[in-house]
């Protein structure tokens, strides 16, 4: 049984390699989060972001290399199992059904029913009331098809998913990126208090100002392949643009050499 | 109020069209609005709509059955030989059913498993079908089954023949089906994002697969009705079959790529269309009419749902 | 949203308006001037014709019986099979015309195809409660209308079959039955043309028959006729038999492919001119204009290909009678006669030689 304060991550990837046709998405992948922390990724687009996650929550198999989740190997993870061992992942399309309701999102794998085969519409949609109100996400009509509502309404109600998923690991891709800034500063708030709950949460976010703003560890990936992770008060968003802009620059001039 | 007006608006306006045409009619014909006549619709029209209702749930999860009329005059071909061997009549039935349901997993599962877009697969289908079809019959009709199977087609309980029974069943429950239960929840998020479905860890292989079944028992029930109807197997029934039935569900509001379906808009659309053969046929007018109003009535009703998309985005901004 | 109300409430008018408008009894013109052509110059009425038709009028009613009386405005409501076929046009002009003449009332109704069983169906179940004092039809095949006779027996309605013959046996199995039947005998047509075709062909040799729908009455008896006689000559061979389904198309590659394999084939009979046409421009295309072809008829189009020469001939009787003769049998059982047996139409082979003398032939 794994303790927050334990040094063995929560989630862990080593040497992880994943292509698709010709394109190497991960090249050699080294990756860990640990309980009780935020840990960010940063990285630019191409960097293997999205992959990495589909790898954790089960929806990609790597080609090569080994995951593991609370110290326990998985050699051929599949979404079931993941959501199982509590990994929960808000995606940057948000996977959301925009023909259903803010409560037929929510409960999309997880319906209540009434009388063992009816669906139970009326406490859905309660619970999705409570659940809203309690995470300060402020959403008018939850009964209009989700396509409906605006950018920043549909990444909280998929956030608003994730949380109710009661996982304990939570990964989120570019989640305020449609929110304004009084949402966005609601959000992050939201993510701390999960973090005090005990939760791990895995942040990607190209928002350099939030990374320094909530995260304890930071990981920069480029490429596919790890660069190097660090905690977050040992660094600066300066030396971090830095850090990244280096890597660009070496890379073309790899590039430019051969 | 208004909302209600707007999302039903399609439903709506084909119950007013419905209205409208039943009132010409009844003008020009003395014998529309009769019981008899009336009855002659529903019965006319029962196997289309329970073939509509099985389209519906598959336009409902984000694809179409090209081969569904080719299951129909599959189904009758193989419950003709069947009922030809001296099987008894519930059996060849099942036998039937059981066939429609096999037909309908092949086309999910070839869906599911080889991403090939649905039109290529099921149009590859409903050929081999047809293609069988025919080398089974050598070309010519089946025909001959005894009263025993043909009571199916015509038989009647009080006023009501079996089948608009069958369809009235089936139409009581596919509200529950498609809009109270998980199955019918997951069907139509097949239609609405499937990556949300495979993301919440469901196998939506089995629901692929399913939804595909379902629309082949309907085409399976069709066969019977019609071939012990007209006491005949013919390799060429159902030709056409599936378009009509993509028709009323278009018309009826099911959106074409799922996500939002219409089971009250089906049944009304098939019903539009079946006074509308009806009437013509009592004015004694060429059926090539039939056509165009068709044509027309599902550009109007397809205009209408565009218009509230597209009022609702000028809103937005 | 106002705008959006007045699309549909525009829309809804439109079409209550085209409705209205479309298919007024009363104000419908002659729209089957759009469908039929004028039938074979009714203009020159020459003294040959009118004594062919008077002739064959005589045997009619030799054949029927007796006279009914005239003018007592029976309604009569008529099943024909499509008009998408111009021989089906020109019987519902002939239906209307007799009509006229017997001082009845008919409305001719049809399916939308010549091979929509289940429309036919619907059209009779439509007509049933119409009213009407007997219905005459004529099936597309053997079995499809038979629910809707038992229905018409149900309702006392007299029901008469022309033409294409309804399966008697599934009939009484369904308990109906048919209150008289006036027809041509289909084998005759079909051993009729066998023989003028063979009667050309003095050496022997191949000949080919295009089918029509499978299973329906005209289709199989003209087939078994011609292949009889076929079968029964020494020094002819029926090469092929293709079942087209009346399809111009199918019969068009049938009959290029029966002669890219026969290409010593003599003749074609093809069970309709529709499919006969078919396979004269199929011979035109593979440059053979020697093969005889045959049809059944006599429209417009066949009677112009056999004066041009690329038919040699058609099986015809005449339309004129036949929808008199039936409706005064319909007429006939409404006043009280049965008829027990078939009543059949005489026969005519409208070929190369004789076409002359057929001007106005209707």
């Amino acid at each position: 049984m794994l303790s927050a304060k334990t040094k063995e991550p929560i989630v862990e990837m080593k040497n992880v390699k994943k292509a698709f046709g010709y394109i190497q998405a991960l090249e050699d992948m080294n990756f860990s989060a640990y309980a009780g922390e935020v840990t960010a990724i940063v990285g630019d687009n191409g960097s293997g972001k999205s992959t990495l996650i589909k790898i954790l929550t089960g929806c990609l198999k790597p080609d090569e290399g080994e995951v593991w989740i609370k110290g326990r190997y998985f050699s051929s993870l599949t979404v079931k199992q993941s959501i199982k061992e509590g990994i929960t992942a808000v995606y940057q399309d948000l996977a959301l059904d925009n023909c259903k309701d803010c409560a037929g999102n929510i409960f999309l794998g997880r319906e209540l029913v009434k009388h063992g085969i009816f669906l139970d519409h009326e406490r859905m949609r309660r619970s999705t009331e409570e659940l809203l109100l309690r995470l300060h996400i402020s959403i008018p009509d939850i009964t209009q098809p989700v396509e409906r509502m605006s950018g920043g309404q549909r990444q909280a109600l998929a956030i608003a998913r994730a949380v109710y998923a009661g996982g304990d690991i939570l990964i989120f891709d570019e989640p305020t990126s449609a929110m304004g800034v009084k949402e966005t500063s609601r959000i992050l708030k939201l993510f701390l208090e999960l973090k005090a709950e005990g939760k791990s949460i895995i942040l990607i976010s190209h928002n350099l100002f939030q990374v320094f703003d909530i995260s304890d560890r930071i990981c920069v990936i480029h490429n596919g392949r790890f660069v190097d992770s660090f905690l977050t008060k040992d660094s600066s968003p300066q030396k971090l643009h830095e850090l990244i802009v280096e890597k660009e620059e070496e890379l073309s001039d790899e590039t430019m050499a051969k | 109020m208004k909302r209600w007006l707007s999302k039903y608006s399609q439903q709506i306006f084909l119950f007013a069209a419905m209205m409208v045409i039943c009132i010409v009619l009844t003008r020009k014909s003395e014998y529309f609005l009769t019981w008899r006549n009336i009855r002659n619709i529903l019965e006319a029209n029962s196997y289309r709509l329970i073939l509509a209702i099985g389209m519906t749930f598959v336009i409902a999860s984000g694809v179409m059955d090209l081969s569904a009329g080719a299951i129909v005059s599959m189904c009758g071909v193989i419950m003709a030989v069947v009922l030809h061997m001296e099987i008894p009549v519930p059996a060849a039935v099942l036998i039937g059913i059981l066939s429609g349901m096999m037909f309908g997993i092949v086309n999910g599962l070839l869906i599911h498993y080889t991403g090939i877009n649905f039109f290529i697969l099921t149009l590859a289908v409903s050929g081999m079908l047809r293609g069988v079809s025919l080398i089974i019959t050598d070309g010519k009709p089946i025909t001959k089954f005894g009263q025993d199977f043909i009571y199916l087609g015509i038989g009647r309980i009080g006023e009501l023949q079996l089948s608009v029974l069958a369809a009235l069943f089936l139409v009581l429950i596919s509200v529950p089906l498609m809009f109270h239960m998980k199955w019918g929840s997951y069907v139509l998020s097949l239609g609405g994002n499937r990556e949300a479905l495979v993301k919440s860890g469901i196998r939506t292989g089995f629901y692929r697969a399913s939804v595909h079944a379902f629309l082949g028992v309907m085409a399976a029930v069709t066969a019977v009705i019609i071939t012990a109807r007209l006491n005949s197997a013919e390799p060429n029934a159902g030709m056409n079959m599936e378009l009509d039935a993509i028709t009323a569900v278009v018309m009826g509001g099911t959106s074409i790529k799922g996500g939002k379906a219409s089971i009250a808009g089906t049944v009304l659309a098939v019903l539009i269309l079946g006074v509308i053969r009806n009437g013509l046929t009592l004015m004694s007018v060429s059926s090539d009419y039939q056509q165009w109003i068709t044509g027309f009535l599902l550009l109007v009703s397809v205009l209408i749902s565009e218009i509230k998309v597209h009022k609702f985005r000028t809103l937005m901004k | 949203m106002k705008k959006r109300i007045l699309a549909v409430l525009l829309s809804v008018s439109c079409m209550a308006a085209m409705m209205t408008g479309c298919g007024s009894k009363a104000d419908e013109p002659k729209e089957e001037t759009v469908k039929e052509e004028e039938p074979a110059g009714e203009e020159e009425k020459g003294s040959g014709v009118d004594d062919i038709l008077a002739d064959v009028e005589a045997k009619m009613n030799e054949a029927l019986g007796e006279m009914p009386e005239t003018g007592k405005g029976e309604r009569i409501g008529i099943l024909i099979s499509s008009t998408s076929n111009e021989f089906w046009g020109t019987m519902k002009t002939r239906y209307e015309e007799a009509a006229e003449e017997l001082g009845i009332e008919v409305e001719v109704f049809e399916a939308s195809a010549e091979d929509d069983t289940q429309g036919q169906l619907d059209a009779l179940n439509t007509m049933i409660p119409m009213g009407f004092d007997a219905i005459i039809l004529s099936p597309i095949d053997g079995t499809n209308l038979i629910p809707g006779i038992v229905a018409a027996n149900e309702e006392g309605i007299p029901v008469i079959n022309l033409g294409p013959g309804v399966d008697m046996d599934a009939l009484a199995d369904a308990n109906g039955h048919l209150d008289g039947k006036i027809t041509v005998n289909f084998e005759e047509q079909g051993s009729t043309v066998a023989k003028d075709m063979i009667s050309r062909m003095p050496e022997g040799g191949k000949a080919a028959i295009l089918s029509g729908l499978e299973g329906a009455g005209q289709s199989v008896g003209r087939t078994n006729g011609a292949a009889k006689v076929f079968e029964e000559t020494e020094g002819v061979e029926l090469a092929a038999a293709q079942a087209c389904d009346w399809d111009t198309e199918k019969a068009y590659e049938a009959a290029k492919d029966i002669l890219t394999a026969n290409p010593d084939l003599k003749g074609i009979f093809a069970c309709n001119d529709n499919m006969a046409l078919a396979a004269v421009r199929a011979l035109q295309e593979m440059e053979n204009e020697d093969v005889m072809v045959y049809g059944v008829d006599y429209t417009s189009d066949a009677k112009a290909a056999i004066e041009e020469g690329t038919m040699m001939g058609s099986m015809t009787y005449s339309s004129t009678i036949y929808t008199k003769a039936a409706e005064e049998m319909a007429m006939l059982v409404i006043q009280g006669k049965t008829f027990d047996e078939p009543v059949y139409l005489p026969l005519t082979l409208v070929n190369q030689d004789n076409v002359s003398d057929f001007e106005g032939w209707r």
